[in-house]
């Protein structure tokens, strides 16, 4: 069976030791985690989080089993590309050179990307979109030395 | 006047309004007690220490809760652990913060691994000291994070009786487990009026019950459809109380039953169609006879490694049906084609419905001229470890409590004690725990005090956790330690011995004199040494009141068969060279079963 990205989402109860509970089954039974995302969701007291395995179905299926069985979830769902909008979100730091700085902007424009902040000697890009767009603007802005990159790992909804 | 608990040992200071107002009326440590006798609760095993005292001074004002102090914590969460399989009620422990705490880490790990019902409460420093690296401070929750079904850390007084209450229901529900709650010292000390709950609901926590209609169909038809069917029967059954619902449905459609360790005591040994245990140790005919099956019902059981061997191998020509209530152990290490998910005893109940009497004279036959080929033996004239269980066997009936440690006379308990009765033996399966033994009994002892106990140790295993002669002196705990003496670690001899070239690295094991060790704990005790002795000495040690310590010195190099090797298929059977191969034994035919003598010569 092939190996691929799994995209799983879980509602969690927010209880001292939760995320720690989560990721400790993700460490100890030896599910590839690629990322992982949480935050606040509709339910007060609850989370949503996004977790991005990688792994051929049997696994992918028995991590789904094994994190329903924890008491803090409440459920958890394997999404489909098809059926679900997956986004992160990157904050990308070059640092061109003065020549190079417009050649940056084409490219975040090319992207439609944003530019929440720049100084004399950098300029910070954000763009929110799918893993893999991220890795093509990713691969455009590397002539121009990106200095440090942030993404919040993916988060997913179904449609 | 009512007495200040607080210590002098607090660390920081205490912040305004650390404490509720004195209009509050219950204790955190009185909640505690109150919980325990809501669920019935009549003995727990703990260990006192700093920020446990508020609850060792209201323990005082319940005289119906008895608590048994150990001798070192690990050993109050094994005789939890023995409470519990000796019951199915929850086993409780207590230990105090840090070292407290992490003692009883091995107990908990060896109850989860064998979902056993287990509430271990621990102190914790005050709130605010947590995360400071406190005197006796140690982060418990975060460690036992990965060997608890689930587990609390209380900050919030209001939110104490909750907690309790949710922690008995989830340790003995559904897949049961151990659960931890961790409670900090101003925590037992502060007052509450907030009230137990009267039902528990946990969003998303769910008991199951009785399986889809079409997964019993589907088994249903899979059994009537099968010719040579068996069925490997669980603890899940004796979670579950599913062993007349096993029984008829083995009864009915003539399926021959098969236990994985944990699993004996839910058919009867002595019912013709029984064949004992399997798995590494277990006997050659049920090894065979799932070899050759057409249909292997796995019912309560994990389909451990130590069961299935290379999952390879395991049940070549057969389709599996996996009864079980948890959906994870569905396909993680074999791939079943038929499934029937929900509590056991109803899934059977459902399935005996649709049954139809079925009769199997060829499989019985052939199951037959196994169990003549290949029995288990106990070579005559001889002082062995078999020859010790065999005779305990005879001398108890089957009737007693028997624990065992982990080794090697775990597995000849295994295969010579033919209990009667579910719910008595006691053994850890899954962790393989050494020491679990001697604590397990007596947990079982006071929990059961009307049975005859056993505890069936090595003299490795043993040394572990032999300080607790002094806690089954101080209770007159009635368990009678039927101690095999060989002088080694056995099971790791036998396995040097086999695959390691018979080079000894670190199993000899000496042992101070158990008599004299006996004499300064105030222990009846017995050597026996000799065959002629051996009906007498049982009987010495049954017939005594309290606890007795019964050392069996025993032949030094004696090896465990059938054997499937590690990492082997249960194809490749290793037999007892003391066999006699006999021509019957050629018409195992497609089975590469080997004498251990000269594959290894």
């Amino acid at each position: 069976m092939s190996t691929h990205q799994h995209t799983i989402t879980a509602l969690v109860q927010n209880e001292a030791g939760t995320i720690n509970r989560l990721v400790s089954l993700f460490r100890r039974r030896g599910f590839s985690l690629a990322s992982f995302n949480a935050g606040d969701c509709e339910d007060p007291g609850y989370s949503r989080l996004t977790f991005i395995v990688n792994g051929d179905d049997t696994v992918v299926s028995q991590c789904l089993k094994q994190l329903n069985k924890l008491i803090d979830v409440i459920e958890c769902e394997d999404l489909h590309q098809e059926t679900s909008v997956q986004r992160e979100l990157a904050l990308i730091r070059v640092e061109p050179t003065q020549p190079q700085r417009q050649e940056v902007y084409d490219v975040v424009s090319e992207f439609m990307a944003r530019t929440p902040s720049a100084t004399e000697s950098t300029i910070v890009v954000e763009q929110v979109s799918d893993a893999a767009n991220l890795e093509r603007l990713i691969t455009a802005l590397r002539p121009y030395n990106i200095t440090e990159i942030v993404r919040t790992g993916t988060v997913a909804i179904k449609v | 006047m009512e007495k200040d608990l607080r210590a002098d040992d607090e660390v920081g200071s205490r912040p305004e309004g650390g404490l509720r107002s004195e209009i509050m009326n219950r204790s955190g440590a009185r909640i505690v007690m109150e919980a325990l006798v809501r669920e019935g609760i009549d003995t727990i095993f703990g260990y006192p220490g700093g920020v446990v005292l508020p609850m060792y001074d209201e323990m005082l004002n319940w005289p119906q809760v008895r608590h048994v102090l150990v001798r070192h914590e690990q050993c109050a969460a094994h005789m939890a652990d023995g409470y519990a399989r000796a019951t199915g009620r929850v086993g409780v422990c207590l230990a105090t913060s840090g070292p407290g705490a992490t003692n009883l880490v091995t107990g908990i790990a060896t109850a989860i691994m064998d979902g056993i019902p287990m509430v271990a409460i621990t102190g914790n420093v005050n709130s605010w000291a947590i995360g400071k690296d406190a005197f006796q401070e140690t982060d418990i929750q975060g460690i036992t994070i990965p060997i608890t079904k689930h587990n609390y850390l209380v900050t919030n007084i209001d939110e104490l009786p909750q907690v309790l209450a949710e922690a008995f229901y989830l340790a003995n529900t559904g897949r049961k487990g151990p659960v931890l709650v961790d409670i900090p010292k101003d925590v037992f000390i502060a007052k509450t009026e907030a009230p137990f709950p009267d039902t528990i609901h946990r969003r998303g926590y769910t008991v199951p019950g009785a399986p889809p209609q079409g997964q019993i169909d589907e088994a249903v038809r899979l059994i009537a459809e099968s010719k040579r069917p068996v069925i490997i029967a669980g603890a899940g059954v004796l979670h579950s109380r599913a062993m007349d619902e096993l029984l008829y449905l083995a009864e009915t459609t003539k399926i021959p039953v098969i236990n994985s360790l944990l699993g004996l005591g839910s058919f009867p040994r002595d019912h013709e169609l029984s064949l004992g245990m399997m798995g590494m140790h277990g006997e050659a005919t049920g090894t065979l006879a799932v070899q050759e099956a057409d249909l292997v019902l796995g019912v309560g059981i994990r389909f451990d490694d130590r069961l299935t061997g290379n999952t390879s191998g395991f049940a070549p020509k057969a389709k599996i049906v996996h009864f079980d209530l948890d959906p994870s152990e569905i396909g993680k290490t074999v791939n079943p084609v038929a499934w029937v998910l929900g509590d056991l005893k109803q899934s059977l109940e459902e399935v005996n419905k649709l049954i139809e009497p079925q009769s199997r004279p060829e499989w019985i036959a052939q199951i037959r001229r196994w169990q003549e080929i290949y029995p288990l033996i106990v070579p005559e004239g001889r002082f062995l470890s078999r020859t010790v269980l065999k005779a305990l066997n005879a001398h108890t009936k089957g009737e007693a409590i028997v624990a065992t440690d982990v080794g090697q006379h775990q597995m000849w308990t295994a295969q010579f004690y033919k209990m009667k009765k579910p719910l008595s033996f006691l053994s850890s399966g899954g962790l393989g725990t050494m020491g679990y033994g001697f604590p397990a009994a007596m947990g079982a002892k006071f929990a059961r005090p009307d049975e005859e106990v056993w505890a069936v140790v090595g003299d490795g295993g043993f040394q572990m956790t032999l300080q607790e002669l002094q806690t089954a002196v101080e209770y007159n705990c009635n368990v009678k330690i039927c101690l095999l003496n060989n002088g080694f670690l056995g099971m790791v001899r036998q396995w040097q011995e086999l695959f390691y070239d018979n080079r000894h690295s670190h199993v000899a094991m000496g042992s101070p004199d158990f008599g004299k060790l006996a004499d300064a704990y105030g222990v009846q005790f017995f050597r026996c040494s000799r065959l002629e002795d051996l009906e007498a000495t049982l009987k010495g040690a049954s017939d005594h009141v309290g606890p007795v310590l019964c050392e069996f010195v025993v032949e030094m190099e004696e090896n465990v068969f059938p054997m499937v090797g590690p990492g082997a298929a249960n194809s490749s059977l290793l037999m007892d060279p003391d066999l006699e191969p006999s021509e019957a034994a050629h018409q195992v035919g497609a089975f590469e079963t080997t004498h251990a003598g000269a594959a290894l010569s």
